[in-house]
């Protein structure tokens, strides 16, 4: 039904032409929304284009972007691709020796930052980046007048770089973009690394295409697919394969209109505002939503309290019915379900934000159950996907009706999924397959095997002979000294279910029992402690309160009721600290790293095997 | 770092000419003298009862010295009402916070775009023309203000109920709302922990750079003088002891008397952060 994708540009300029009027973006500034058009927005990529071609970029060149979300992410992604260049991203919050490490594995000639604290990131390492040209940089605040480094060029002089080139060049854009091949890079994703640097995975025009074809299909994840009616709040990262899916190629492919939030700070108020019918997010957001939603009511009236608790009540059993139904409705819960709308789920869902949605998906990372069927309870259709950069995000999702609890739901049209009979590892193979890791074909040759098929790193076994079920990552699974095989994620996430608990590390590879470091939820424990009048100072010291080690026992205990013996975590310690990606205890995805962590506490963790192993 | 403008060339912002003020018998400020230069981030610096908080109560016109003179905008504004002065472009942060707190944040920086208002109650009421034009004039520029401080995440949550930090920095927007020419800061840092302290520090940076305010700051937190200022005078007992650049007053000895008691080694700057 659909023909086959072009190049990204194309689609852009395709929608430009067809509808230049129509609303593809909107961004607030200064309090107010502001819309850019179709037309606005080709235009403005093609005035990107044509300035990277005045600065000299060629085709196969990187340009890298880094920046929070906002137009000019798009404006440049666009840009780059339409002149054949790779667009490489780098995260917000990635400190200079990050920033080092992508711009120099990657050879970018030009990064396009957001501000100084981008720039200055960039300029501290920028002698040991001797391939680095330009730095463009979309705010001149504290930049104008202040710094003379001759590689700096403001977003409007290097907007009236491409005018010129235009007016002397016309159609040079045009005619660049109308050359690519399929088999073009147009992206570099640099992987969050657990372990070792990140990598920086291939995406060519062919997989961005297949994965468009993909998510506006017949066949695609909700019907009527993706299209012009529906809203995106687009908020997490977009150097992350998912959110670029979410955000440029829907946008692209499917004319969906994204809204940028203000800043990271005002993402509930901004989602409140815009009320999308198309979310994703990470298990990390979907938990913390839950979190908040507990806490508001904590503080609320006793009849709102009461009022909360019953529909709760309610909810948990309709999302039970739900899950055991696949996510069919009964009669009796769809009535169950109109009551509770006028009570509580329509203003709980209009006050996070979410009251249109009629698609949201939780990926990226395990959620827990519980999660979801507080979700799924409360009338919003949540599914949970499998998708990783090396395979363009695209392997498996649950679809309306057919959910399964606890899977990561069916393969995606087009997508051949195998588990291997020896290790369990979890291969995919399918036109989206990534070309290779960049300057790194031994690592390639580690993923990508002979035959195509993509060996995930992920262990997981079929569900019904349809659904697919992750265990954990090959890396993380914790053999105990008693030769058990243990899915570490799964403990973890349980613990993680508690609105308490922020981190939980389950430890006790070659060990004789499991045990975990917990990290606390400041928010949430600190109002907590407040209600009981246990007065505290810091994080370290509330995660060091007796009563607050009671709470954390107590969500230990209930989560080794759900588990087997083997599985029971019989000894905890807190973290004296949060968990922090400048320290390198977190990737720039809020991933722990679980060889730093147990080396920065091996002393925590030793004293609670003292005395057993000797 | 160096006053951007040139003193001899730019006549002073403001200046202070032998200012005396007493109270029955108290003398609060004694031969007070001082100039502060277009663009320059002066700082005055004292212990407690120095005079510090006198001087700007001078400047803003609660206090009328019996002595000196006092010029701002050329003009002396000696006996002028505090809300004349206000009008001709000096606004001020006060040492305890003086917010609404049960307005929100726009309502609170849309007070202090009230000297912009050109139109009276009957515009107001019909809500034509002039009021309503100045209306979204002014709600613009205090969006730019919420842009410029990065408080948009608290625009419309009424200001009681928001962190210490983050009204102190409210506090600071209502005085840029006024569009000053010349800001007084009273202790815009006390009572902050350490990150608040580093927001407040960056953002007067910004505003002396991106807006290039004149500013006079008087602060207990030793080290933020040091790092900020471009100027600096000591006080003690209503009486300056010295001006100069950070490091001459850090170095001076009276300085270290007048902060440390005599014979105490330890550097002023280090001690005091």
């Amino acid at each position: 039904m659909t023909e086959p994708s072009t190049s990204l540009a194309a689609l852009v300029r395709d929608r430009a032409r067809a509808t230049p009027d129509r609303i593809a973006m909107r961004e607030k500034n200064l309090g107010l929304w502001e819309a850019v058009t179709w037309g606005e927005y080709w235009e403005r990529a093609t005035l990107v284009g044509h300035a990277l071609l005045a600065l000299g970029v060629q085709p196969g060149d990187r340009v890298a972007v880094h920046s929070e979300n906002r137009r000019e992410w798009l404006y440049s992604d666009i840009g780059i691709t339409a002149v054949r260049a790779a667009t490489v991203g780098l995260y917000p919050t990635n400190p200079a020796p990050e920033v080092l490490h992508v711009l120099r594995d990657s050879g970018a000639t030009v990064l396009i930052a957001e501000d100084q604290e981008q720039v200055d990131k960039a300029l501290e390492v920028a002698d040991q980046l001797p391939q680095l040209r330009h730095v463009v940089h979309l705010e001149h605040r504290g930049i104008r007048g202040r710094y003379t480094d001759e590689r700096l060029l403001e977003w409007d002089a290097f907007l009236d770089l491409g005018r010129e080139h235009a007016a002397a060049n016309p159609g040079a854009v045009d005619r660049t973009a109308d050359a690519a091949e399929p088999d073009d890079l147009a992206t570099l994703v640099y992987t969050s690394g657990t372990t070792g640097p990140p990598k920086g995975a291939m995406l060519s025009q062919a997989n961005i295409a297949f994965v468009c074809d993909v998510l506006r299909g017949a066949d695609a994840f909700i019907d009527p697919p993706p299209n012009e009616k529906d809203l995106i709040v687009s908020y997490l990262p977009l150097c992350h394969v998912a959110e670029r899916v979410f955000t440029t190629w829907f946008n692209a492919a499917a004319g969906t209109q994204v809204n940028f939030a203000e800043s990271i700070d005002t993402v509930q108020q901004n989602l409140r505002e815009i009320q999308p019918t198309i979310v994703f997010g990470v298990p990390r957001i979907w938990e913390k939503i839950v979190a908040g939603v507990h806490i508001r009511m904590s503080g609320a009236s006793r009849l709102k309290r009461a009022n909360f608790a019953l529909w709760m009540r309610v909810s948990r059993w309709i999302g039970r019915t739900l899950v055991a139904r696949q996510g069919r409705h009964t009669v009796a819960t769809r009535l169950a379900y109109a009551a509770g709308w006028v009570a509580c789920y329509r203003p709980l869902r209009e006050r996070i934000g979410l009251s249109k949605v009629r698609y949201a998906a939780s990926g990226a990372a395990p959620i827990a159950p519980e999660v979801l069927e507080f979700f799924m309870g409360i009338g919003l259709p949540m599914f949970e996907v499998y998708g990783m950069t090396e395979n363009s995000a695209v392997a498996t999702t649950n679809r309306p009706g057919r959910v399964k609890l606890g899977t990561v739901g069916e393969p995606q049209p087009g997508t051949e999924i195998r588990v291997d009979e020896q290790t369990g590892e979890i291969l995919t193979r399918h036109a989206g397959t990534f070309a290779g890791y960049w300057n790194n074909p031994e690592a390639t040759s580690r993923t990508i095997d002979a035959d195509g098929w993509l060996h995930t790193g992920d262990v997981g076994e079929w569900v019904d002979g349809t659904h697919l079920r992750i265990t954990d990552r090959i890396k993380d699974i914790i053999i105990t000294a008693g030769g058990k095989n243990i899915s570490p994620s799964e403990i973890e996430n349980s613990l993680k279910a508690s609105p308490y608990v922020k981190e939980a590390i389950v430890v006790g590879d070659r060990r004789k029992f499991l045990t975990a470091l917990i990290g606390i939820e400041l928010d949430t424990v600190g109002d907590w402690a407040q209600k009981r009048r246990i007065p505290f100072t810091t994080y370290r010291d509330l995660s060091t309160k007796p009563e607050v080690l009671e709470l954390v026992r107590g969500v230990i205990a209930t989560t080794n009721e759900k588990f087997a013996s083997v599985e029971t975590i019989k000894d905890f310690r807190m973290l004296p600290k949060e968990l922090d990606h400048d320290a390198g205890e977190l990737t720039a995805t809020q991933k722990v790293k679980r060889s730093v962590i147990t080396d920065t506490f091996s002393a925590e963790i030793e004293s609670m095997y003292a005395g057993s192993e000797r | 770092m160096s006053t951007p403008h040139d003193p001899v060339v730019s006549p002073p912002v403001v200046s202070l000419r032998d200012v005396t003020l007493r109270f029955a018998g108290v003398t609060a400020l004694r031969d007070v003298t001082f100039d502060v230069h277009p663009g320059e981030l002066f700082a005055v610096i004292g212990p407690n009862g120095a005079g510090k908080t006198s001087i700007f109560n001078v400047l803003s016109g609660v206090y009328r010295p019996q002595e000196g003179e006092v010029t701002f905008a050329g003009t002396s504004i000696l006996g002028k009402r505090p809300h004349r002065i206000a009008a001709l472009g000096m606004a001020r942060t006060f040492q305890n916070i003086e917010l609404f707190t049960n307005l929100d944040v726009v309502d609170n920086l849309m007070l202090g775009r009230h000297h912009h208002l050109g139109y009276g109650w009957p515009s107001a009421v019909a809500w034509l023309g002039r009021a309503r034009r100045q209306e979204i004039l002014n709600r613009r520029r205090v969006e730019e203000i919420i842009d410029f401080l990065e408080i948009e995440a608290y625009r419309h949550l009424p200001v009681g109920m928001l962190p210490y930090g983050v009204q102190k920095r409210i506090e600071l927007g209502r005085a840029l709302a006024m569009e000053p020419t010349l800001l007084l800061l009273d202790e815009p840092v006390a009572g902050m922990n350490g990150e608040e302290t580093e927001d407040m520090a960056r953002f007067i940076l910004e505003v002396k750079h991106e807006l290039g305010l004149p500013m006079i700051l008087v602060e207990h937190d030793m080290g933020l003088v040091m790092d900020l200022a471009d100027r600096v005078m000591a006080m003690d007992f209503g009486t300056p002891l010295t001006t100069g650049t950070p490091a001459e007053v850090q170095a001076h000895p009276e300085v270290i008397r007048a902060y440390l008691g005599a014979g105490d080694e330890i550097v002023v700057g280090e001690d005091a952060r």
